[in-house]
């Protein structure tokens, strides 16, 4: 104690001679992202890709945003990236359709059974897939989350009555549910892609609630979620600020892998059952469903162009979210 | 323990009763549908009358009565064990579904049998050897082919089996295992092979896709793990890297890939439609898609109850295996 006194103010050093490390540009955090992790960065690329295909000049004409073309409320044109309207047929020097051409320079990855361009049609349908991809997922999302955590952190009887309601909703067969949705009449006279959405969202619910409910049993557990007890932290703000952060990353992976699935499920359902959603428009879905009749043998490039639309889109958000929760994770700083 | 157990079959029970109450109401909300699309089929030149057809065929399907009756009649049958007859071919619905249910449970515990092949291995390589090259290739690779729609990779696999190992070319046995056959279904207490024959194909193409969404929970979990306080006291103990790895960080990285297990093996069951279809393997996941859009609302009923009675078990050994995973977990 006596020592620790006698310590010489002037041998603490004065803090100009440790100037403070200088804070990296956002430019330099961009590329030391990149550079360590170069899977995310591809992730990241191929979502800033797919919502760069969706713009297209805003048009004056605002209303429920119904249609693919107007996700946010307006309607969008034509998308920059589009060489082609999304129904334009080609003809060749014959005066017949160019149908099931392989790729060249006018027609970058071939044109489809009725003559139109693949490359056209997938930045269309891009619309249509991001459409109905966010708006599922943050349906499912946000009620999945808050049913999942207000049920793994009280348990007792409500989690019992909550998780066997949750039981009932599952042992529907998610294809079922999806066309009872899609067909009932109460809900919507045509197909349409907002009732495609939340069919899809609502679909997901008990399913991302069983997840999240799991990861919240283990983390109330935890000693600082008794620490927060003690120091008289309510319910609400145990849930909001102790609990939620710490189960953030299996949120974020739910959320990406669930955006793959949905976008997934949204071809599958085209395919299945074409008479369940929209028919006009493009939609990945729907040429995958065409190419498949068409024979993806004989003409494979509507398939190919479709399938790897979906397979990158699918790759994009899975890859971006594993980064996003490495990033994220406290015990793991960048750097 | 013993009284949770009890208790939640208790529960269970009810649980029956509420989707049982939900999958009827929710056909009965637009039968309207079903009975216009059945009386089309008639001819107005004959009867006269659309809504004379239409009465018909309300009769016919059983829902002409009250809705309060035909509840009544609903549930006393199912308490008889009896399903109902199919509205398309007037067969028992119960019989239908036995003959189904095999074919769709082994094809569905085969995908995630493979599922795990995939999942473990690269889930646990990727978090333990985090941004490193073999973690960017495995999880690329993995992720692609969760990607990729699994009808595309069926029909890719079954065309290059068929093209290049046909029954001329070199290598039979591999189109023999991995493609599609055109028999009916084998028991697999009748004859293992061929029925694992039948499966085989199928439960790859299903198997990789599901493993990647495994993979990604495991993954994410196993990081989070590894770096908690008692993983690093078994590495100063001095334990070898196996032990602590599986033993110490892998079981307790588990509880969410047993999550998404519980869910997908309900979903794999019941919604196996496209590779049913593909592989030509008569199971549930294809009767029920083209009962619904029939709308066959015995056959639908039926399934969704069969599934129901599935998943409530399943549900249940995932929460008592959450306590033996992490005894921190209590139930009372």
């Amino acid at each position: 104690m006596a020592q620790e006194q006698a310590v010489p103010s002037a041998a603490i050093p004065a803090a100009a001679e440790y100037p403070l490390r200088k804070r990296p540009s956002p430019w330099q955090n961009v590329l030391k992202f990149i550079r360590k992790k170069p899977l995310g960065a591809l992730g990241f690329f191929l979502i800033f890709f797919l919502f760069a295909m969706t713009l297209g000049t805003p048009k004056a004409s605002f209303g429920v945003p119904e249609l693919p073309n107007s996700p946010l409320g307006f309607e969008l044109g034509r998308p920059y990236m589009a060489p082609y309207d999304e129904g334009e047929n080609f003809k060749n020097a014959a005066g017949r359709l160019n149908v099931h051409a392989a790729p060249t320079t006018d027609h970058w990855l071939g044109t489809d059974g009725s003559g139109r361009d693949n490359w056209a049609r997938i930045i269309w349908g891009a619309r249509r897939s991001l459409f109905v991809g966010i708006w599922a997922l943050a349906l499912a999302t946000a009620v999945g989350v808050s049913i999942g955590v207000i049920s793994g952190y009280f348990r007792g009887w409500l989690d019992t009555g909550v998780q066997r309601i949750m039981d009932a909703l599952q042992s529907f067969p998610p294809l079922l549910t999806l066309i009872l949705i899609l067909t009932i009449r109460p809900f919507t006279s045509e197909p349409s892609l907002v009732v495609a959405a939340f069919a899809l969202g609502f679909v997901g619910i008990p399913q991302v609630q069983r997840i999240v409910r799991g990861v919240v049993l283990q983390t109330r557990e935890q000693q600082y979620i008794d620490a927060a007890r003690v120091i008289g932290a309510t319910d609400a703000r145990t849930m909001v600020y102790y609990i939620l952060p710490n189960i953030m990353a299996s949120i974020i992976v739910v959320f990406s892998t669930g955006l793959g699935v949905v976008i997934l499920a949204e071809a599958a359902l085209a395919f299945l059952v074409p008479q369940a959603v929209p028919p006009e428009g493009a939609s990945w879905g729907l040429m995958l469903d065409q190419a498949e009749n068409d024979g993806l043998a004989t003409h494979p490039w509507a398939g190919i162009a479709s399938a790897m639309a979906i397979a990158l889109a699918v790759l994009g958000f899975n890859l971006a979210g594993d980064a996003l929760r490495d990033v994220l994770d406290p015990r793991l700083r960048l750097g | 323990m013993q009284q949770y157990i009890i208790r939640r079959i208790l529960l269970n029970i009810f649980v029956l009763f509420l989707v049982a109450t939900m999958v009827f109401a929710a056909l009965r909300i637009d039968s309207d549908h079903v009975v216009n699309t059945k009386a089309q089929g008639c001819f107005t030149d004959v009867t006269g009358d659309i809504e004379q057809c239409k009465a018909v065929a309300r009769a016919d399907l059983g829902l002409d009565a009250s809705i309060l009756r035909q509840y009544w009649d609903y549930m006393t049958d199912l308490l008889q064990g009896d399903l109902g007859n199919a509205f398309s071919n007037k067969e028992p619905v119960l019989d239908q579904i036995l003959d189904r249910a095999p074919p769709s449970i082994e094809l569905g515990l085969a995908q995630i049998v493979v599922a795990l092949f995939v999942a473990l291995p690269v889930g646990i390589i990727s978090a333990i050897r985090q941004d490193q090259w073999i973690d960017y290739i495995l999880r690329f690779f993995t992720i692609f082919f969760l990607g990729i729609p699994v009808f595309v990779v069926a029909v890719f696999v079954i065309l290059i089996t068929s093209r290049y190992f046909g029954q001329d070319d070199a290598f039979p046995f591999v189109s023999d295992w991995l493609g599609p056959h055109g028999s009916g279904w084998v028991n697999i207490w009748e004859n293992p092979i061929q029925n694992l024959k039948l499966v085989t194909g199928a439960a790859l193409v299903g198997g990789m896709a599901t493993g990647a969404i495994i993979m990604r929970f495991l993954r994410s979990q196993m990081l989070e793990v590894m770096r908690q306080d008692y993983v690093r006291t078994a590495w100063a103990k001095g334990l070898r890297e196996r032990v602590v790895i599986i033993r110490h960080a892998l079981k307790n990285a588990l509880i969410p890939v047993l999550t998404v297990i519980g869910l997908l093996l309900g979903s794999v069951i019941s919604g196996n439609v496209i590779l049913e279809t593909i592989y030509n393997i008569e199971g549930v996941g294809f009767y029920v898609t083209f009962s619904a859009l029939q709308f066959d609302y015995p056959v639908m009923q039926g399934i969704v109850l069969v599934v129901a009675l599935l998943l409530v078990f399943i549900n249940l050994l995932v929460d008592i295996a959450y306590g033996w995973l992490d005894p921190r977990i209590r139930y009372s």
